[in-house]
């Protein structure tokens, strides 16, 4: 009997398990060597089955015992009272809830530091709201301050530059240029018709030096640059 | 087995840690089961412990004649998978559009994250993706049969039908699988 396509599909188990007598191997091998439909279903399936077998078994997640025992057994005694607790805070410690936590904590001390709150001499008195308020309002006031003393300082520094600057050129300064007053970014050449009237050119070099010696007076560290 | 038995008489006794020696023992095949049938990691996790609960409950009815501990295990697990599957059929595209549109992944498959996929590996990744386009009659054969490992006997006791039906599913199973799996593009190696 010559084996048709459906037969060795149908016995293709029993053949790749042994279970086939000698002469129903020998059919099933002889259709499926020349069948050039049935030798790469045989092989696949041969191969397939391999792989399966060689597979390693799943693993299971770790708490899935654990919870089968707490739905069964329930809830033993060792995780009641501080234990359990323990137990869920360890159920915590994951690295997301960590960084999480660390990043608070840290953007908390920078807050209470800042707010007047020595870590080194901690006395609840700086807790409370009016003294987090005044020192607050104290720290504002600071760094209000220092910012305008910097800004001022800058701005010092910057009109000394231009006027010397301004000094060197003076011959060929035309009518229309203008000291620079105000704040740096405006390009010295354009004239600003916000400010108060300026002084006229005839003055200007009188005005100069005038200023100079002021502003020298005044801070002494920028005297000592040689004025022409 | 002869262990899980003496195991079994000593949680009716109420031996709570027998009860864990079985929970352990057991715990990872069935989860592997569940997952390969369901394909989807949190339904494996919710069925396995389904299961050890009915289990436990029902723990006083087991007996011996069934087959071993393992196999009722296997049991209980199977008859809670098609329960499940049968719920949740509604949800789920046909079996039949699932033939026909292998690029239509079906929720089963969906639910599985790509560090799931990682932790499978290629194989094992590719071979899951193909079971859950299997029917389940077929899907639970193979399963049980070339990745559990179990006996004709053993999956004739768990599928409840006669061993010819089950050397026919566990034979259009692996033939269909295999059929899947170079539609899918794996080649067998």
């Amino acid at each position: 009997m010559t084996w048709t396509c459906d037969l060795v599909e149908a016995r293709l188990s029993d053949y790749l398990e042994g279970l086939l007598q000698d002469a129903e191997r020998a059919e099933f091998e002889a259709h499926a060597n020349s069948c050039p439909d049935c030798a790469p279903l045989v092989a696949s399936v041969q191969s397939l089955v391999g792989e399966m077998h060689a597979l390693e078994e799943l693993e299971a997640p770790p708490r899935l015992v654990y919870a089968i025992l707490d739905k069964t057994l329930g809830p033993r005694e060792t995780t009641t009272g501080w234990q359990g607790f323990l137990n869920a805070i360890r159920g915590l410690a994951s690295p997301k809830f960590a960084y999480g936590a660390a990043s608070v904590l840290a953007t908390l001390v920078i807050i209470v530091s800042s707010l007047g709150f020595s870590f080194k001499n901690p006395k609840l008195a700086d807790l409370r709201p009016t003294n987090i308020y005044h020192n607050a309002d104290r720290q504002v006031h600071l760094v209000y301050a220092r910012s305008v003393k910097y800004v001022s300082d800058l701005r010092v520094v910057y009109e000394i530059q231009s006027r010397l600057h301004q000094e060197d050129n003076n011959l060929q300064t035309t009518p229309e240029e203008v000291l620079p007053k105000a704040a740096p970014e405006k390009a010295p050449g354009q004239t600003d018709d916000r400010q108060p009237s300026q002084p006229k050119q005839q003055n200007r070099a009188n005005e100069v030096s005038h200023r100079l010696e002021l502003m020298a007076a005044e801070f002494p560290v920028v005297s000592g640059r040689s004025i022409r | 087995m002869e262990q899980d038995a003496q195991l079994v008489q000593q949680c009716l006794q109420g031996d709570g840690s027998a009860w864990e020696e079985l929970v352990r023992r057991h715990s990872r095949r069935i989860y592997g089961v569940c997952y390969r049938f369901t394909g989807n990691r949190t339904e494996a996790e919710d069925l396995a412990q389904d299961v050890f609960l009915r289990v436990y409950r029902t723990l006083a009815s087991y007996r011996s004649a069934h087959g071993g501990f393992a196999t009722w295990v296997t049991s209980v697990t199977r008859n809670l998978l098609i329960d499940h599957y049968r719920r949740t059929k509604r949800d789920r595209v046909t079996d039949s559009l699932d033939d026909k549109m292998a690029v239509v992944e079906n929720k089963e498959s969906a639910g599985r994250r790509p560090d799931e996929q990682a932790l499978l590996g290629e194989l094992s990744g590719q071979l899951q993706n193909a079971l859950t386009k299997l029917s389940p009659e077929l899907r639970e054969a193979v399963i049980l049969r070339d990745l559990q490992q179990l006996e004709y006997a053993e999956i004739q006791i768990v599928l409840a039908v006669p061993e010819g039906t089950v050397k026919s599913r566990i034979n259009r199973g692996r033939i269909e699988l295999a059929r899947i799996l170079q539609q899918m593009g794996v080649r067998p190696a």
